[in-house]
């Protein structure tokens, strides 16, 4: 199976300060009194491959460096330090917060053409998958109503529509299912499976264990941006669960 | 810049700007009001100054007011574009540069509509229409390649340093004071040292590009070619090569 993503010894860090530090001010003043050094690591020397069909669940507390991992992975963020290779010949699509590039003064219809455009999508293509994203979405003749006059459940319903409509290779998921009524997050769940079942490769960000064990063929498991546990997803949440999130020495040492 | 980021740069700018335009039947005149009262309160001070007749000097300054103004927004609206395009820089891949080539795409459609606008105007002031008007598609070429350039680099600049927009807007007070817009080139003798100082202001070679076919019945010389290709060419370059260099970094400073 060929590798999709592969992270060697990949660091990111944000710098504390960082409202002062944003002007030639505070550059001049650095520059005269040295550097300062007080970083926090988002993702510290982590080392990670994922391969094709895959279904990669990643845990960890808050704060953990999930979503970093996400954004390193989704081209977002360029890591400080080590490599990333990722397979850009593929089809890789983010779904990390819904609605990204949604303009709110924008129709529904016309929002789906940016988003769809940022996705990588021609113009011809969005317009052939218009009819089901407004099919999906049950968003009816409110597809021409500027999405600031929609609902949150519209807005959602609307964004996961458009998000996954699509036949995505490498699909990047970051916590957006608690979003619509129930009928439409069982709706959502189903389109997921079979987006799985396809053999697209998936990485899902989420505190739902349950959802992950069951979904997952992998889980990994992150903390203060380092890799704690990677295996079989019963495993590993047997393992978080036991020490509530906060590894223990003995699960740092079996990494 | 991929493929993805250039199709989503021209809807994006599309779609602004129809939604700037939207709910106005007279969107682009509403835009025109605004500089129209600052050119003709100019026009009325500058034409005592100059001791011209004023519907000589209104087409004298029209003609590169203009083109300046265009230039001085694509720098202004360019300098936020990446910080202002946190929404999406932050969230999901897209080429920066999408941001600054947006606001660049919009303020020239806006630009082509106030020439328009101004060309109606001069309808009524100007005496003589000259066969020298059809180079003026070309020189619109040197400053919109200046005002990107320009612009992209005041954006990266901007993005480290918030404390740049000040500087950034004092040289362009600078240069649009020091350069012939409001006064004649001829004004001072070449050889003072106000004379000099024209030889060696880029924006008066970007000036004769218009002030030449539009207020004298002329051709731009070889020079005025030269010296606003080389210049807006060389801020193309400079803009394209500081915003690849610190892409990277960019989302650490939104």
């Amino acid at each position: 199976m060929e590798t999709i993503f592969r992270l060697e010894n990949v660091s990111v860090y944000f710098e504390k300060h960082a409202i002062k530090q944003r002007s030639l001010k505070y550059a001049l003043g650095t520059l005269l009194n040295g550097k300062n050094d007080t970083r926090i690591h988002a993702l510290d020397n982590l080392t990670l491959a994922i391969r094709e069909g895959e279904h990669l669940g990643i845990i960890g507390r808050n704060g953990a460096g999930k979503s970093t991992l996400l954004r390193v992975l989704t081209r977002v963020i360029t890591p400080q330090a080590g490599k990333v290779y990722r397979a850009n010949h593929r089809h890789i699509v983010p779904l990390l917060e819904l609605g990204i590039g949604f303009q709110p003064d924008l129709s529904g219809r016309e929002n789906c053409y940016l988003a769809g455009m940022l996705m990588g999508y021609s113009r011809q293509e969005i317009a052939a998958k218009m009819e089901g994203i407004i099919r999906f979405s049950e968003l009816g003749d409110f597809i021409d109503e500027p999405v600031k006059n929609y609902s949150s459940g519209m807005y959602a319903r609307l964004a996961f529509a458009i998000a996954t409509d699509v036949r995505p290779e490498v699909l990047l998921v970051d916590e957006v299912f608690g979003v619509g009524d129930e009928f439409f997050m069982r709706k959502c769940i189903v389109r997921m499976q079979r987006l799985m079942q396809a053999g697209s490769t998936t990485i899902f960000v989420s505190h739902n264990l349950d959802f992950l064990v069951t979904q997952c063929s992998r889980l990994v498991w992150l903390d203060r941006g380092r890799l704690v546990l990677d295996g079989a997803p019963a495993e590993v949440a047997a393992a978080y669960r036991a020490t509530s999130g906060v590894p223990v020495l003995e699960c740092q040492t079996s990494v | 810049m991929d493929a993805t980021s250039l199709r989503f740069t021209w809807f994006f700018a599309k779609s602004q700007l129809k939604l700037k335009y939207r709910y106005t039947a007279l969107g682009f005149l509403w835009n025109f009001l605004e500089p129209a009262m600052f050119l003709v309160i100019l026009s009325l001070i500058f034409s005592v100054v100059n001791r011209m007749n004023i519907s000589d000097y209104a087409v004298f300054l029209f003609s590169v007011l203009v083109p300046w103004r265009y230039f001085e927004k694509v720098v202004n609206s360019g300098m936020d574009s990446i910080v202002g395009g946190e929404w999406l820089l932050k969230k999901m891949y897209v080429s920066p540069l999408t941001f600054p080539l947006t606001r660049w795409l919009i303020a020239s459609v806006e630009f082509l509509f106030s020439l328009a606008v101004v060309f109606v105007i001069f309808a009524f002031l100007k005496s003589s229409w000259t066969i020298h008007l059809l180079i003026l598609p070309l020189s619109i070429v040197p400053w919109a390649l200046f005002g990107l350039g320009a612009g992209m680099v005041s954006a990266v600049l901007f993005t480290f340093f918030r404390d740049v927009k000040t500087l950034v807007q004092m040289a362009l007070a600078l240069l649009f004071f020091s350069a012939p817009i409001l006064f004649k080139p001829d004004l001072f003798p070449p050889e003072s040292l106000q004379g000099q100082m024209m030889r060696w202001h880029p924006v008066t070679y970007f000036a004769a590009l218009f002030q030449k076919p539009v207020y004298q019945g002329a051709w731009p010389g070889m020079i005025d070619w030269l010296v606003s290709f080389a210049v807006g060419v060389a801020f193309l370059a400079l803009g394209y090569y500081l915003m690849n260099r610190y892409r990277g970094r960019f989302y650490f400073y939104l």
